[in-house]
């Protein structure tokens, strides 16, 4: 059966993987490339690098990580942050990404997730998008979520439900939800928003934000908790608290069918109390 | 000496992954879109992602298409991938039905959207594409997917690894004398993908 994918994300600004990665057992090290191959030995399913700069010098050094990612790696390779148009994907594609992920840019032009299916192949568009929960008012009886764009910044007036929808409809062949309201918070997916989204679209979707321990991984997968058919996570990867395989080993023992390989090179990089 | 592999051009996908997979495994690849080469190959890999539309129509009815078909009928060894596999049987109902290469009996469907989630409790209906991984029958191997079609094999023994998604048993690896293809993507499925290739390279079955 398909198993559910465990995928770490690096998010990269100038060249650099912002908070650090602090593997026990290997160099204190920013560096992408090792970071990545450190992740595809451990059996990573699946590696996310999400430009974070601003500035014109560092999406040229981010297209130059690419390219060095997908040259040490054997698994897919998903790339997003700051993608606006035809160019930016095919530049990405080029550099050796197997998917980009689009998100401010198909808000403003929502056509562009299909003119770039249709010319990629659905396979490799993946949408994200980002929401956050809306104050609740007398009377409502599900909470509303809206679409956000630029890190949350930025509100669309879009309902995310109605967004994720329309996204499928278009061609998008995965959608990258992230909850800003629990990004970074370390408490957990948002579980009703994750599976509403799930449950309702014909497209795989892949929970994000607020990873803290394996446990949250496992709701997320669930399937009548978050229900989605991938788990994304930074920190607790980054900083050493477990490795894939320990998260791995944790979903399978809780009943998430997931993806278990050996070590292939003996590379053991074991956990430690870092944080 | 390493096997000497011409990887196939067809604007089709990236081809980088595919080559850097190859050469660790032990090939030299050398990069061609020209049929000349490609018909004087000894051993081909044909990759390709997305779909079944005017670009494959063209390779099929082209100079690509003949020099693929000498290959195969010659006996070299020659290996589709993903749309690549997909293309070497007689027909594809994507975008309105195309003509394959008629190289192995068979035809290429869409999984239906429907298709319930019948091993996960809970959940409405299988995702379409199928993405991610998936084991292969009877090695228990797990492989990367990513295609929303799958091939209806003419004969059965042409199937050599089956998959299963949902109700749906489709073939995950093809091979019948010098000709093989596979339907995950070998160059992202880490240490089994980069084995399968190894055999292939060495003439194994996988």
């Amino acid at each position: 059966m398909l198993k559910r994918r465990i995928i770490p994300c690096l998010d990269i600004k100038n060249g650099r993987v912002v908070k650090g990665v602090h593997f026990a057992g290997l160099r204190d090290t920013g560096d992408p490339v090792e970071a990545a191959r450190a992740y595809d030995l451990q059996g990573a399913d699946e590696i996310c690098l999400l430009d974070i700069t601003a500035t014109v010098e560092g999406r040229e050094t981010f297209i130059d990580v690419v390219h060095r990612v997908a040259d040490q790696i054997f698994t897919p390779l998903t790339v997003g942050g700051g993608v606006r148009r035809e160019a930016d994907v095919r530049r990405l594609l080029t550099a050796g990404a197997d998917k980009v992920a689009i998100n401010s840019a198909a808000v403003a032009n929502p056509l562009l997730i299909r003119q770039l299916a249709d010319k990629y192949g659905s396979q490799c568009i993946v949408v994200a998008i980002d929401v956050k929960q809306m104050k609740p008012m007398p009377g409502d009886t599900t909470p509303l979520y809206e679409v956000v764009i630029h890190g949350g910044t930025r509100s669309t007036g879009l309902d995310a439900l109605a967004w994720c929808d329309h996204v499928a409809k278009l061609g998008a062949g995965e959608i990258l939800l992230t909850s800003m309201d629990k990004d970074g918070t370390r408490d957990g997916y948002d579980l009703w928003i994750t599976r509403e989204v799930s449950h309702r679209v014909p497209i795989p979707v892949i929970a994000s934000g607020g990873v803290g321990q394996l446990e949250h991984l496992r709701e997320g997968l669930a399937v009548d908790q978050g229900g989605a058919d991938a788990a994304l996570a930074a920190s607790i990867f980054h900083f050493g608290l477990y490795t894939i395989s320990q998260a791995k080993q944790y979903l399978h023992e809780h009943g998430i069918p997931v993806r278990q390989q050996e070590s292939p090179r003996g590379v053991t990089i074991s956990s430690n109390s870092f944080g | 000496m390493p096997r000497e592999v011409i990887l196939v051009d067809s604007q089709l996908g990236n081809l980088d992954s595919v080559e850097h997979a190859l050469i660790q495994v032990g090939a030299s690849v050398h990069i061609t879109n020209d049929p000349d080469r490609v018909a004087t190959a000894r051993m081909v890999v044909f990759p390709g992602q997305g779909s079944f539309g005017p670009t494959t129509q063209a390779i099929v009815d082209g100079a690509m298409g003949a020099a693929l078909r000498m290959v195969v009928e010659r006996g070299d060894p020659f290996l589709g991938i993903c749309l690549g596999m997909q293309m070497l049987f007689d027909s594809s109902e994507e975008n309105g039905g195309h003509a394959g290469l008629g190289v192995l009996p068979g035809y290429v469907r869409r999984f239906p959207a429907d298709m319930p989630a019948g091993e996960m409790p809970g959940a409405r209906m299988l995702k379409i594409p199928h993405v991610g991984w998936n084991d292969v029958q009877p090695t228990n191997e797990h492989f990367y997917f990513t295609h929303s079609y799958y091939v209806i094999p003419g004969q059965a023994e042409d199937v050599m690894w089956s998959c299963r998604y949902g109700r749906i048993e489709f073939p995950a690896t093809v091979c019948r004398g010098n000709v093989f293809g596979c339907q995950f993507h070998p160059e992202k499925s880490q240490w089994s993908g980069l084995r399968f290739l190894r055999s292939f390279i060495l003439g194994g079955r996988g």
